[in-house]
């Protein structure tokens, strides 16, 4: 076995092909082992390294779904017996409407549902390419009444809700709104009124553009108590 | 009567190796990378080269349409290479022709190697190449900034590819041709090469050289290549930085 080190600082910016280790490590997510054994980055992202575990942060990309993951759609056709949801993705999501003796154990009130509704839903299945079955049959999932859609970047999302919810607390507490990340980068906010709204907004594009420097909540917490301020 | 008429420099290279514009043969023209300049692409870059002014930006991976190009086990990567009309010295029809169908097709080529198109199942990847000004190998500095592109889009890749031509004037063997040794010049040898494995991913030649001139060639044109990839790099990371330092109060 050959010699095992590490090649970048943990955290740093790494650009596709980047040589991040060498030897015993894991693969984590967004990179891949060359032919000579040296683990690279994947993408454009922070080099991520935890304990045996060799990562790259992606810092940008597109909303790839993952089975699980909590998904903010609109409703773009209803043909018969499917919905069909754009998650902003390079999938449609697809939600069939129960029929029969199904219709028995599903709130059947909740497909009651019209083109550009936006819901919450629950990814079901993935095969990774065609087929993206999503649910709304559980509490909490559903069409979401009232409020705002903000967007930031799929691959920033994590940052928006932060270890242990901290960052997305921050956002809650400091300007009194009702907020619901989906992993694919939709976010439904009610706000108490347009101030507090246009607030958040702009703390996500703060969100968005300096998620690689570290200390973030604490810059977030003060830029939007002096925000809401005056 | 043609508005613009081109004329042939007298001495296109001296005997002791000064070319039309002043540099050495083993020399490039400046280059300056710019990322992400583009808001409604995924990814986006722009290029200077010379006097080349090119802009390429990704869109995807999305939804292909039309359906039935749609590949079920991977990505679907698509390029267009366009010319401005006002790119050229005396204005270019508009619309693609059979030189862009082709520059189409080997910058694709030479960027597909690079791209994790299997993580991407049933989607497309659309990769557009804007000259805006031309001036002597825009097919490499088209490759240089699509895969800038790419990179800032977020797509899983092998490596960036990065591109230089290099040519033959006289006895010369020359790193990235201008004008005058792309119009009179003995050859001309675009290359490509998928970093850091330094796998050659274009390679095309127009005009002859003896095998060591071609061996010289392609020296000279992979070290180009290699400094063309720091310059890549540093234009990747350069925004995070500018973004780091302004958060931090440090000039």
């Amino acid at each position: 076995m050959s010699e095992s080190a590490i090649l970048v600082k943990n955290r740093e910016v790494v650009v596709p092909g980047q040589p991040l280790a060498k030897g015993r490590f894991k693969l984590g997510r967004d990179v891949y082992r060359d032919e000579s054994g040296i683990i690279r980055a994947k993408k454009l992202g922070l080099a991520d390294i935890k304990e045996d575990t060799v990562s790259v942060v992606p810092l940008s990309g597109v909303y790839i779904p993952k089975e699980g993951d909590i998904v903010i759609g609109i409703i773009s056709r209803i043909s018969g017996s499917t919905i069909i949801v754009d998650i902003r993705s390079p999938y449609q999501g697809v939600i069939p409407i129960p029929r029969g003796r199904a219709t028995e154990r599903v709130d059947m009130r909740k497909y009651d549902l019209k083109l550009g509704d936006v819901i919450l839903a629950k990814v079901k299945a993935f095969d990774g390419s065609s087929s993206l079955l999503l649910t709304i049959d559980m509490e909490g999932l559903g069409k979401l009444e009232g409020g705002y859609i903000l967007e930031v970047e799929p691959a920033k999302v994590p940052r928006v809700i932060g270890k242990r919810q901290s960052m997305l607390t921050i956002l809650k507490e400091k300007t009194g709104s009702d907020i619901i990340v989906g992993n694919n980068g939709r976010i439904w906010v009610r706000s108490p009124s347009l101030k507090e709204l246009l607030a958040l907004e702009k703390a996500l594009r703060k969100i968005e553009a300096e998620s690689h420097v570290s200390g973030l909540s604490d810059r977030i917490s003060s830029f939007l108590t002096q925000e809401l301020s005056d | 009567m043609p508005l613009y008429v081109e004329k042939k420099p007298e001495v296109l290279i001296t005997e002791d190796g000064v070319r039309t514009d002043g540099r050495k043969p083993y020399e490039m023209r400046p280059v300056r990378m710019t990322v992400g300049i583009l808001d409604k692409a995924d990814g986006s870059a722009f290029i200077e080269w010379g006097g080349n002014k090119i802009l390429a930006a990704v869109f995807g991976p999305r939804e292909v349409h039309p359906k039935h190009l749609v590949l079920p086990d991977k990505a679907l990567v698509r390029t267009r290479y366009n010319m401005a009309p006002f790119s050229t010295p005396e204005r270019k029809r508009p619309g693609p022709d059979r030189r862009s169908v082709e520059l189409s097709k080997v910058i694709r080529e030479a960027l597909k190697p690079a791209i994790f198109v299997e993580n991407y199942p049933g989607s497309v990847i659309d990769i557009f190449v804007e000259v805006l000004r031309s001036d002597a190998g825009t097919r490499v500095a088209g490759v240089n900034a699509a895969s800038l592109a790419l990179a800032n889009a977020g797509i899983a890749m092998r490596g960036l590819v990065a591109a230089c031509a290099v040519g033959r004037v006289g006895d010369f063997v020359v790193c990235d041709p201008n004008h005058d040794e792309d119009m009179w010049g003995d050859a001309d040898m675009p290359m490509a090469m998928l970093m850091e494995a330094e796998e050659i991913t274009l390679l095309q030649t127009d005009g002859p050289m003896t095998e060591e001139q071609f061996r010289e060639a392609l020296k000279l044109g992979r070290n180009a290549i290699r400094l063309l990839y720091e310059m890549q790099k540093e234009a990747l990371k350069r925004p995070y930085q500018v973004v780091e330092r302004s958060v931090r109060g440090v000039v």
